[in-house]
């Protein structure tokens, strides 16, 4: 049987999930210099959001996500305001490890509120599936691909057309440039910031009808998103949605065709990782990573 | 006095000995406390050692888990003895080491944390994913006939304990010191001094990888089992940096109160909040957090007093001196 066809049509669907799932990582970087370790933990506490509200309430993960993301956005502007602000000149030690212990401090809780045992949402679509002659696509993943580009698209829109959206560019440019023409930047700090939280719970909302969620999910998500964010260029949104198609693409082709290629797969991210760090630090587009 | 470097060497050490003289004071719960206090004044020492070079390790448990592998590999294949593992790991550590500071070249902050913990996880997947090796997820019995007593361990852990805060005293004393303390600052700087940073960063990394392999090592007799998910814990990561963090970092008692601190603290947690999955991990997350914005210079910040707050932030770069030009 012919694989390449479902090959594409998979790693296509992945790879739109992946692009929602570190574009909010490299917003947040992008505007703010400061990469947060806890990013995988939004994920994770969008999945739970979207798992809590399914079972206290029966309602759709769908229909709960954009009151979740709202919620989102606003735990994450206070959360800049709180912890992150204050260490915004700080040495990169600090910064480093302290989106990194708020990351610890929100996996214990959910370990603590929802236990270590794996939850899942099941809406009736999560396991539907039909076929295209050869092609057997999920409609659970096609469902997800669908939201992630509509959002991934809104926020370029937002990017490019808006106010807020023209002054989260100039600050991303031209840090000084940008604080001259009157920008307020702590303002657009949490903006983004809260943006990125967002972006990050509707991926959690998204996966928690494609997977297990767990209270350490968030984890794998951020290594695998660091992975792309360099494959793509650090500081650039473009190169991070390149990034994720690449990273899906090699993980499904690794699971595809090598002997024990779903356990193999996993190690794609670190793998690519290393090697781009090692022959093009630089990744994709981006910046310099000579400080 | 309370300032003089002579004097925080001298508490260090002398509170490494005391750990060493407590080894031979016969309590068994006593003394699994003191070991694993040993194992982790080791593996803070050696990140504390990587971050006075500017280094922020996120992935400690690679060189601990290649380490217990080590011994344990070495152990069941050649039935080789503590000090020969030990000394075993400590040349693959540093070996290691030395390969991570080759291959990260001259990478920085974030980018450096990142390749770290892709490292530990990345190996965590080849253990996994070889178990005709490791073991596999079904995981390593190190034989049992070749484990010594409980307490050649406590001791032996002791004393690399010592060893570790001699080797960071020495260090202190030293030119790669100041050299470390340069690049934290400002590499390129650093080299405009003469320093040449990336063998400065091989020395530092490949000393810090010995240590944190070694104290896996040990941890590997001491355990006697091993499996991806053991050795390349998360866990060891986190509290590699928490035990600097909380204790002082860039000091060199600071990784040994810090380990004091948090040994004390897991108990103390465990025993009056009872083994409720997650408790004593989600303190260390609040004590990292804590720290970093309330109390940057640790315990040992607040014995020596002084000034114990963030420096007022400094005057805003002009435009030319920016370095944030990324384009997005």
């Amino acid at each position: 049987m012919d694989l390449i066809p479902q090959l594409i049509v998979d790693a296509l669907l992945l790879g739109g999930i992946y692009t929602l799932m570190v574009i909010g990582l490299a917003l947040s970087f992008g505007v703010t210099r400061v990469i947060n370790f806890a990013h995988g933990e939004a994920v994770m506490l969008g999945a739970y959001g979207a798992f809590t509200v399914f079972v206290a309430f029966g309602v759709d993960p769908l229909i709960a996500m954009p009151v979740l993301m709202v919620a989102g956005c606003v735990l994450g502007m206070v959360l800049f305001k709180v912890a992150i602000a204050p260490v915004l000149k700080a040495p990169h030690v600090n910064q480093i490890l302290l989106t990194f212990g708020i990351g610890l401090v929100l996996q214990n809780l959910a370990l603590v509120i929802w236990s270590p045992d794996g939850r899942s949402v099941v809406p009736s679509y999560a396991y539907s599936s039909f076929e295209f002659g050869d092609v057997v696509v999920s409609g659970g993943r096609l469902i997800g691909f669908g939201i992630a580009a509509v959002l991934v698209l809104a926020l370029f829109f937002w990017l490019k057309r808006t106010e807020f959206g023209r002054a989260t560019r100039a600050l991303a440019e031209q840090h000084d440039a940008a604080v001259l023409m009157g920008i307020n930047v702590n303002q657009m700090y949490a903006l983004a910031f809260g943006l990125s939280v967002a972006l990050g719970v509707a991926t959690g909302v998204i996966l928690s009808f494609l997977g297990a969620i767990t209270p350490f999910m968030g984890f794998h998500i951020l290594v695998k998103g660091f992975a792309i964010i360099v494959l793509g260029g650090l500081g650039s949104i473009v190169g991070a949605v390149l990034g994720a198609f690449l990273l899906a693409f090699a993980e499904t082709a690794v699971s595809y065709y090598v002997p024990n290629g779903t356990g193999w797969a996993e190690a794609v991210a670190f793998l690519t990782l290393f090697l781009v760090l090692v022959l093009r630090p630089r990744g994709i587009i981006g910046q310099a990573v000579a400080d | 006095m309370l300032r003089s470097p002579y004097f925080m060497v001298g508490l260090g050490l002398l509170s490494a000995l005391a750990l060493v003289a407590s080894t031979f004071w016969n309590a068994p719960q006593l003394n699994d406390w003191l070991f694993r206090i040993s194992t982790l004044i080791i593996l803070a020492t050696s990140w504390n050692l990587m971050a006075n070079a500017g280094l922020v390790s996120l992935g400690h448990s690679a060189f601990w888990g290649v380490g217990s592998y080590t011994a344990v590999l070495a152990a069941n294949a050649f039935g080789g003895s503590v000090l020969l593992t030990f000394t075993l790991a400590l040349v693959v550590g540093g070996v290691m080491g030395a390969l991570l500071a080759l291959v990260t070249g001259s990478l920085k902050g974030i980018f450096f944390a990142i390749v770290t913990l892709a490292l530990s996880e990345g190996l965590r997947i080849c253990a996994l994913m070889v178990p005709e090796v490791t073991g596999g997820a079904v995981g390593l019995f190190l034989k049992q006939e070749l484990r010594p007593s409980q307490h050649t361990l406590y001791l032996f852990g002791a004393l690399a304990a010592v060893g570790s805060v001699v080797v960071a005293a020495v260090i202190a004393g030293s030119k790669l010191q100041f050299a470390s303390r340069a690049m934290r600052d400002n590499e390129a700087a650093a080299q405009m001094l003469g320093i040449a940073p990336r063998r400065q960063r091989l020395i530092v990394v490949a000393i810090s990888g010995a240590m944190a392999s070694a104290a896996g090592a040990i941890n590997a007799w001491y355990g006697g089992y091993l499996d991806p998910e053991v050795a390349f814990t998360l866990h060891n990561t986190i509290l590699s940096q928490i035990a600097p963090i909380l204790g002082g970092i860039h000091t060199i008692a600071g990784p040994v109160v810090g380990a004091v601190a948090i040994i004390a603290l897991s108990e103390g947690t465990r025993i009056w909040l009872g083994t409720m999955e997650g408790v004593s991990q989600l303190t260390f997350g609040l004590i990292l957090v804590v720290c970093i914005l309330f109390l940057p210079k640790g315990l040992v910040g607040l014995v020596q007093g002084g000034p114990n707050r963030r420096k007022p932030t400094p005057a805003p770069r002009l435009p030319l001196a920016s370095t944030q030009g990324a384009k997005p």
